[in-house]
């Protein structure tokens, strides 16, 4: 389905991205003369190489390195499932959608301004990052337009036509700048000298080389940010056919930009790949803005109708914006009869009422991914641990009842907003054993032996009490009736008991 | 170069061409049958998965509603039936009928505010409701993948190969409700 869009966006990509490259050749060589003074090719043919050499250079540097330096800087960190379960679920919901072949890995950015980015050269190894602020603000379906919006990135491999084309802006501009200093730190004699020797024709050449240093990189920004614009409405395009319900994003862009938090260290090569620009006093607007202006976004996506194909994009693009271009090749348009939009869905999570609200879930999450510990007590309370917590117990401020802290090496799930990822992994060394013949699962519980052991049902969460000569036998909860099974330690050959005490 | 020379060139040139284009056309199909296949099995995996979390789920609100045996009696019988189900006609059937009873379900464990506060229970509704929506969109990737390929078989030039190479069109994958189905459709493309 998406390959042929890429196939045309390739082409398009390509066409600008060999401008691009020609107008930095053109460039470098002008450049070269002007340093000669004269009418020289062979000083043009050198300049020409050396900025195509600059160019290599970046490019190269870019590519191998991009992913790992740039996540450092926006001080990502890699999550699982543990962290926050329905982004999660939501990027591996997207993922299906778009079909494809592998699941990026999904980065938290500790920030409390809402954003998004993706990065990765080709879908088979990409990378999604998502800053708590968004996570904490946007209810289900926002996320996963905001999701389906960075998946719409890698699939149309934005991140790397946007990085071959931010190197080559990259050097024209440093080409330029090289040049111009060398006018700054060199006298007007040795100009008029130089032009001396080469006549009047070379004095007409240094004047364009000179027009052309200082135009060439705003003419560079200019091609640089259409192609990111362009990127950014095909984006939108494809996340509301992943999603079939282009409100999700249209809300969740509205949320971004009303929010008052901005990102702070941003780097100016990743802005192209956010969700919503993240420095908003910069030139936000016309040819120099690297996203289109969010209402103009958030108009073509509400005027989408009864469909959530491309055809229904172009159709809504046109009525908001009256201009005619081409978003989405012919090919792709053929489906939109097809396309319906889904009922929202019921979200049945968490949507934050107020700011207040939003703020303390960004905190938590920020929390839970920095590796607290989260315990809730049985009336209600709960205790965030910071992760060197000297194990042991802790107890609760307001009831006075004392909790088991596991150590943090115990494998022990941190969870937010008390969705814990029950079923994926063994916590407080409990599982759920396998289902079989469509039996319900029993819990099973392990106990260290030599003393009275206490812990919680996993299904209601009553406290129960065993003595440790109870091991081996099965225990019906008395408060939901479901069965468990006590497990003495000795008995398992799994290593880490957790004790819960 | 004589006349002879240059018509041999010009047919063989042609030939070769023609040549290039059927293989490029018949791996495509080949690919595309395959990404149909792999996107199958991607609901497949997905309506497992939805089969394994009914016990737990069942299993989990047990204690707090005990007395809504009939609800949960719909649950997993509707489980059972779309477990056992073979053709592709019968598992649509069923596994749309076991949406229906697990959104009643959920609707019905609403009322239980203890319930919702159950660490969990909501555990178990992020994955319920992430796995519904898995299901429906590996259907949609699936239809979409079919979409393509019916219109690459259906399609000149390249319905030839097609046709040549035995490439049959592929069944679309429904599981709407009957009354979303006969819902008036009005297209103006």
């Amino acid at each position: 389905m998406f390959w042929s869009i890429i196939a045309s966006n390739k082409r398009k990509t390509v066409i600008l991205i060999v401008l691009m490259g020609l107008f930095l050749i053109l460039c470098g060589a002008l450049i070269g003369m002007g340093t000669a003074g004269a009418y020289d090719l062979h000083a043009g043919a050198t300049g020409a190489v050396a900025a195509a050499g600059i160019w290599i250079v970046m490019l190269l540097a870019s590519l191998f390195a991009s992913d790992s330096i740039l996540l450092g800087v926006s001080r990502a960190h890699e999550v699982g499932k543990d962290v926050y379960p329905q982004l999660y679920n939501v990027v591996e919901e997207m993922v299906i959608a778009g079909s494809l072949p592998a699941m990026p890995r999904i980065f938290l950015v500790d920030d409390p301004a809402p954003n998004a980015f993706a990065m990765g050269k080709s879908p088979k190894k990409s990378c999604i990052c998502v800053t708590a602020g968004l996570l904490a603000m946007c209810s289900r379906d926002e996320l996963q337009g905001v999701v389906a919006h960075e998946i719409g990135h890698i699939l149309n491999r934005d991140v790397l036509y946007m990085t071959v084309a931010a190197t080559m802006l990259g050097s024209i501009i440093f080409v330029s700048d090289a040049y111009l200093r060398t006018f700054r730190y060199t006298s007007t004699a040795r100009v008029t000298s130089r032009s001396k020797r080469g006549g009047k024709a070379a004095g007409a050449l240094v004047l364009v080389s000179l027009v052309l240093a200082v135009l060439g990189p705003v003419f560079a920004r200019i091609l640089y940010f259409s192609i990111s614009r362009r990127r950014e409405y095909l984006a939108d395009a494809t996340s509301a056919r992943l999603t079939r319900y282009p409100e999700g994003l249209a809300s969740a862009l509205e949320k971004i930009g009303g929010s008052p938090d901005t990102l702070g260290d941003a780097p100016s090569v990743l802005l192209p790949f956010y969700i919503a620009n993240p420095n908003r006093q910069s030139l936000n607007d016309g040819i120099f803005a690297t996203h289109p202006p969010l209402e103009e976004r958030i108009g073509i996506l509400c005027a989408m109708g009864q469909g959530a194909g491309y055809m229904d994009y172009m159709k809504a693009y046109i009525k908001v914006t009256r201009r005619h271009r081409a978003l989405v090749p012919a090919a792709d348009l053929r489906d939109g009869g097809r396309v319906a939009i889904r009922p929202p869905s019921e979200d049945r999570g968490i949507s934050p009422s107020s700011v207040g609200e939003s703020a303390r879930r960004a905190g938590d999450i920020i929390r839970a991914m920095n590796g607290f510990t989260f315990i809730t007590c049985r009336c209600g309370l709960r205790m965030k641990l910071p992760p060197g917590y000297p194990g042991g117990q802790i107890v609760c401020p307001r009831c006075k009842r004392v909790h088991a802290v596991p150590r943090g090496d115990s494998g022990m799930i941190t969870s937010v907003l008390g969705e814990s990822a029950a079923m994926s992994a063994p916590a407080e060394g409990r599982v759920s054993a396998p289902q079989e013949n469509g039996r319900p699962g029993n819990q099973e519980v392990r106990i260290a032996g030599g003393k009275w052991q206490q812990f919680s049902c996993d299904a209601c969460g009553r406290s129960i009490e065993v003595s440790p000569r109870f091991g081996g036998r099965k225990l019906k909860c008395s408060s939901c009736g479901s069965v468990i099974r006590i497990v003495p330690a000795g008995d398992a050959n799994e290593k880490t008991a957790a004790n819960p005490s | 170069m004589s006349a002879g020379t240059v018509v041999f060139i010009a047919v063989a040139a042609v030939f070769a061409l023609l040549v290039l284009y059927t293989i490029a056309a018949y791996n495509s199909l080949v690919a595309l049958r395959n990404q149909i296949k792999n996107a199958w099995s991607q609901i497949d995996v997905q309506l497992k998965r939805r089969h394994d979390l009914i016990p737990n789920l069942v299993e989990a609100t047990k204690g707090y509603a005990a007395h809504e045996r009939q609800t949960f009696d719909s649950v997993t019988q509707a489980r059972a039936r779309a477990a056992g189900a073979k053709s592709v006609p019968d598992i649509s059937k069923a596994e749309s009928e076991l949406s229906g009873a697990l959104s009643r379900f959920m609707a019905v464990m609403e009322s239980y505010p203890e319930l919702k506060a159950n660490r969990n229970f909501l555990a178990l509704q992020e994955e319920l409701a992430s796995t519904e929506n898995k299901i429906a969109f590996a259907r949609q990737a699936y239809n979409d993948q079919v979409l393509f390929l019916n219109n690459k078989i259906q399609m000149f030039p390249s319905n030839f190969i097609a046709g040549w190479f035995d490439f049959r069109t592929a069944q679309y994958f429904d599981l709407e409700d009957k009354t979303e189905r006969t819902a008036p459709k009005v297209s103006f493309a």
